[in-house]
């Protein structure tokens, strides 16, 4: 089974930034506890140049480069239901 | 308007072809002050305004076909930070709006500008904490008060005053509250009518400033605070009110009043000491009859102090057991002082420093004990270095007779 590569963007520890980072660590932590996983965090006031390579358009973004599909979200993402339905996790296997 | 605008305005409106769903769309979005940009499914940009293209501080063109991301709100909006390539960001409410596009399911995303409301509310708050902190660097207790007499503010001391008397629910002394409720719940009736007639009145605009000193009763016993109410000087009316506690200074003025008074008492009885004094005395003794005992021989103002302190001790211990006075200790101690030939005032002296030395460590009950029962012990004491020197005087006289 493929490892899930998540990355996410953050502008600053902003307050939505520790949120995202937190339902991520919770989803993470408990619905793909299964599964191996790779979480990078970016922040894109510290590495403008990577956010800008990758088209960032938007903070948060989290970005979910593996299993395919491709995926990427932006805006709230404080709910583990919604995330997991628009990211297409846990895999199906 | 001109015959040839309104022909050409038939012309133009009739000549148009009927709008399709996507050009309606379109036409709307185009107009939208808000920057609107329409992703498919997966997130792709299909469609952004010249609004968009001004916030994201990048041409349409460039982003066309690019991956913006599946938007994703929890309620009715987000907040998001619309990065540009210069590494700028803006703060922007984003809300979603489920439409078709060319024929597929697609997302109208509008992108609100809210980076100087954001702006605004966090200088509000670092005004409002800048408040705060001076606030909280004062270390009277302060609550601030609107109109009505509800708390709008309070500071660090004041929470921890609650803290001390045993409020353990700090939100009923906190903003919210009816100050005048909470004034009533922790002072005395008789102080509390006369706090809110000075308060209302400051609120009435009718006196510029109310002061008053009141008792309040927790669990170190009672102690006095001095409240002063000043208008709110601002846009809202309303108090501010600080508390201050003044027990140390009240305590001081106390003693500072009972020492007045003891001398006021004692004068007659020095008058009529100092006469018999001067009989009884030795020539060579009387010439340094000035230099208080304290001065002139302190470790044995030191041994009088220690003597007297006891006494005192027992006689506050007689008090509370109604047990016998301790006039054989004091008498014998009245004999010795007038064998150093104390004065009166080395006894207000002794008296006094035994007080004092007290007043630091006990509580306000206990101290008005101390000055109570030291006040008769001084009399008494007074008494007896009276009869002493009485007694020696009349030794010389008879010693002359002879």
């Amino acid at each position: 089974m493929s490892k899930i590569v998540l990355q996410l963007y953050i502008a600053g520890h902003t307050p939505r930034a520790e949120r995202a980072i937190g339902t991520l660590r919770r989803m993470i932590e408990s619905e793909l506890a299964g599964y191996e996983c790779d979480l990078t965090i970016i922040d894109v006031l510290a590495n403008p140049q990577q956010a800008e390579d990758q088209k960032i358009l938007a903070t948060p973004t989290l970005i979910k480069s593996s299993p395919p599909p491709y995926r990427r979200v932006i805006g709230d993402l404080s709910s583990v239901t919604d995330l997991l339905q628009v990211l297409n996790l846990p895999p199906k296997s | 308007m001109s015959e040839q605008y309104r022909e050409n305005e038939e012309t133009t409106i009739e000549s148009l072809p009927p709008l399709t769903a996507d050009d309606t769309v379109r036409a709307i979005v185009s107009h939208d002050t808000d920057g609107a940009i329409i992703v498919d499914r997966s997130g792709v940009v299909r469609f952004l305004n010249s609004a968009a293209e001004r916030l994201l501080n990048r041409h349409g063109a460039e982003l066309h076909g690019k991956v913006f991301g599946f938007p994703l709100v929890v309620g009715e909006r987000a907040e998001v930070e619309v990065l540009r390539p210069n590494g700028d960001f803006s703060v922007a409410e984003m809300r979603v709006l489920a439409i078709r596009w060319e024929g597929q399911d697609a997302i109208l995303i509008t992108l609100r500008d809210i980076t100087a409301e954001r702006q605004a509310e966090a200088a509000l708050r670092e005004a409002e904490e800048f408040s705060i902190a001076i606030l909280n660097s004062l270390t009277s207790e302060i609550a601030v008060i609107d109109e009505h007499g509800r708390i709008i503010a309070v500071n660090e001391a004041w929470l921890d005053f609650g803290r001390r008397n045993g409020i353990t629910d700090l939100s009923a002394i906190g903003i919210g509250v009816d100050y005048f409720a909470v004034c009533a719940a922790v002072s005395d009736d008789v102080y509390t009518a006369e706090i809110l007639r000075g308060l209302k009145a400051v609120l009435r605009g009718e006196i510029t400033e109310f002061m008053h000193e009141y008792p309040c009763t927790g669990p170190q016993g009672t102690r006095w605070f001095a409240l002063r109410a000043v208008p709110l000087r601002g846009t809202r009316r309303g108090l501010v009110i600080s508390h201050q506690d003044i027990t140390d200074q009240r305590r001081a003025a106390q003693i500072a009043a009972e020492a007045e008074m003891l001398r006021e008492q004692l004068r007659q009885m020095e008058r009529e000491l100092v006469n018999v004094e001067a009989i009884s005395r030795p020539e060579e003794v009387q010439r340094s009859r000035l230099a208080p005992l304290r001065q002139r021989a302190p470790d044995l103002f030191a041994h009088a102090l220690e003597r007297y302190g006891a006494i005192l001790e027992e006689a506050l211990h007689s008090r509370v057991h109604r047990t016998p006075m301790p006039s054989q200790a004091l008498r014998e101690l009245g004999e010795w002082l007038g064998a150093v030939w104390a004065t009166p005032r080395d006894l207000i002296d002794t008296h006094l420093q035994a007080i004092r030395e007290r007043s630091q460590f006990y509580a306000p009950k206990k101290i008005q004990a101390y000055f109570e029962e030291g006040r008769l012990l001084l009399l008494e004491l007074m008494g007896y270095l009276a009869s002493y020197y009485r007694a020696v005087a009349a030794g010389e006289l008879r010693d002359q007779d002879k």
